[in-house]
């Protein structure tokens, strides 16, 4: 696989959260607006560059039978960096995502690139892996938050994160008397994350079956030329 | 000690607050486990052991230890390090000890380092400033309703192997469909405290 | 200081535990079970259904 193709899997084909059910806890909480989507996004997207390229740096000299603890060492070490960080410079992000930063600890994508891809890879293809599949992640909960956020108040909004008056845009889709705010609760999060997860899986099918019509034409033409040849 | 206090406690812990369905903590093993009855119990009861464990050697890490040496930034490293070493010992101690109870719980250990309501229970004892009774209480009302519920599930699900659903939502989308039914089911209890 | 001691302590004990914890033998008849865990299609876990063919 060449790199460009490494870096593009996690968008779509290998997408972590609707393709490979990685990360679901932070996915289904922090969705119910775009501005914690993205904070969070951005805060994983930092964690999973900085410990692929510290992971690929220590590959030669990590034990194998010890490599999940210097993994994890490694990685709490980075999101304890990156929670002080935003506690400092965001606050109102910091509240709103709360408990969910730390946990990025255990979010499964950052140990799961660790040990799939930097332990075995060079620097830069692990830190363009690890910008690919945070992209990946963080494309996935924008997606889902503009949805919820949409469906729950009718209105999609972005503001500052780091001073939360400054608004940067904010404008209403649906009218106040449509919209269904059971989406900003945990039934909302669980049904749009089905209904997203069971669209790409419609959309992967459909691509697998076309891909094996076009297949078994190919066979089918050559086998008739054979015989022609014949 | 008001006793009365804890019980509301647990309460708003097993069922209000779920730690599954209201917090979106251990959908991993949510999905994962839920195949069968007997290994929700199985999950349940080693998810259950580790976080009373790690919630007591944590709590007492944090004030004994941390507190005094005003070293409060290493909480996160400090106890995911905790989490990950109980669980070693925990598996090591089964290991020779019992192989039936190996068989029952041992299996799910390695999956219980990487969950986050183990972590997100140490880390919530010492920022919500539980005292000690509350800690217990607390380490206990979030396993046994993630217990409950991971239970509750696993007997959905052996049905729903059965049921014809559509090829997209085979497998995980309909079982989080599922999940949000019963989440709806469970707001209703809302108003229980 | 005292925060790299008490980390290399705590880093320490847990390497050691898990190198101890991966030298002993799983108990007889327990060689085979595995958790069956298909939370998540990662097929580069240790414990996805995928590394037993």
């Amino acid at each position: 696989m060449n790199r460009k193709e490494n870096f593009t899997a996690g968008f779509i084909r290998e997408n972590p959260v609707f393709g490979l059910y990685l990360g679901l806890c932070s996915t289904l909480a922090i969705t119910t607006t775009l501005n914690n989507a993205i904070g969070m996004g951005v805060a994983v997207i930092l964690v999973l560059v900085m410990s692929n390229v510290i992971i690929s740096c220590l590959r030669k000299v990590t034990p194998s039978e010890i490599r999940i603890p210097v993994y994890i060492v490694v990685i709490a070490t980075l999101v304890k960096i990156i929670q002080m960080l935003i506690k400092a410079y965001a606050p109102a992000l910091d509240s709103a995502l709360g408990v969910f930063i730390p946990l990025i600890v255990v979010n499964c994508i950052i140990l799961g690139r660790a040990e799939a891809f930097a332990s075995k890879n060079g620097i830069f293809d692990s830190a363009l892996d690890g910008l690919g599949m945070g992209l990946g992640y963080t494309v996935s909960i924008i997606v889902m938050s503009a949805l919820r956020q949409i469906l729950a108040t009718g209105i999609l909004s972005f503001e500052n994160p780091f001073d939360m008056e400054q608004v940067i845009f904010s404008f209403r889709l649906i009218p106040e008397d449509y919209i269904i705010s059971m989406f900003s609760q945990p039934f909302g999060a669980f049904i749009t994350f089905a209904f997203l997860a069971g669209g790409l899986a419609a959309y992967k099918n459909h691509q697998n079956a076309k891909e094996a019509k076009r297949e078994a034409e190919a066979k089918q033409q050559a086998a008739q030329l054979a015989k022609e040849a014949k | 000690m008001d006793f009365g206090n804890l019980f509301v406690m647990f309460i708003t812990f097993t069922l209000i607050n779920n730690v599954i369905l209201n917090q979106f903590l251990g959908i991993c093993p949510f999905m994962g486990v839920s195949k069968k009855s007997s290994s929700a119990l199985g999950m349940g009861a080693a998810v259950t052991f580790v976080i009373v464990a790690a919630s007591l050697v944590t709590y007492g890490l944090y004030y004994a230890v941390l507190e005094p040496l005003n070293l409060q930034y290493m909480d996160l490293i400090t106890f995911i390090l905790v989490i990950a070493s109980l669980v070693q010992l925990v598996e090591m101690v089964i290991k020779k000890m019992s192989p039936s109870l190996y068989k029952a719980l041992g299996v799910y250990l390695p999956l219980i380092t990487t969950n986050c309501v183990v972590l997100n229970v140490t880390l919530n004892n010492i920022s919500e400033g539980y005292n000690f009774a509350e800690m217990m209480t607390y380490a206990l009302a979030i396993p046994i309703g993630f217990t409950l519920v991971l239970y509750i599930f696993s007997t959905i699900r052996e049905r729903l192997d059965a049921s014809n659903v559509p090829a997209a939502f085979q497998g995980n989308p309909i079982a989080l469909i599922v999940a949000g039914i019963m989440a709806l089911a469970f707001s209703g209890l809302a108003g229980l405290v | 200081m005292a925060a790299v001691l008490f980390f290399a302590g705590l880093a320490g004990i847990y390497a050691l535990l898990y190198y101890l914890n991966h030298k002993t033998p799983l108990p007889e008849g327990c060689e085979n079970i595995k958790a069956e865990c298909e939370g998540c299609h990662d097929s580069s876990c240790a414990l996805h259904p995928s590394h037993d063919q």
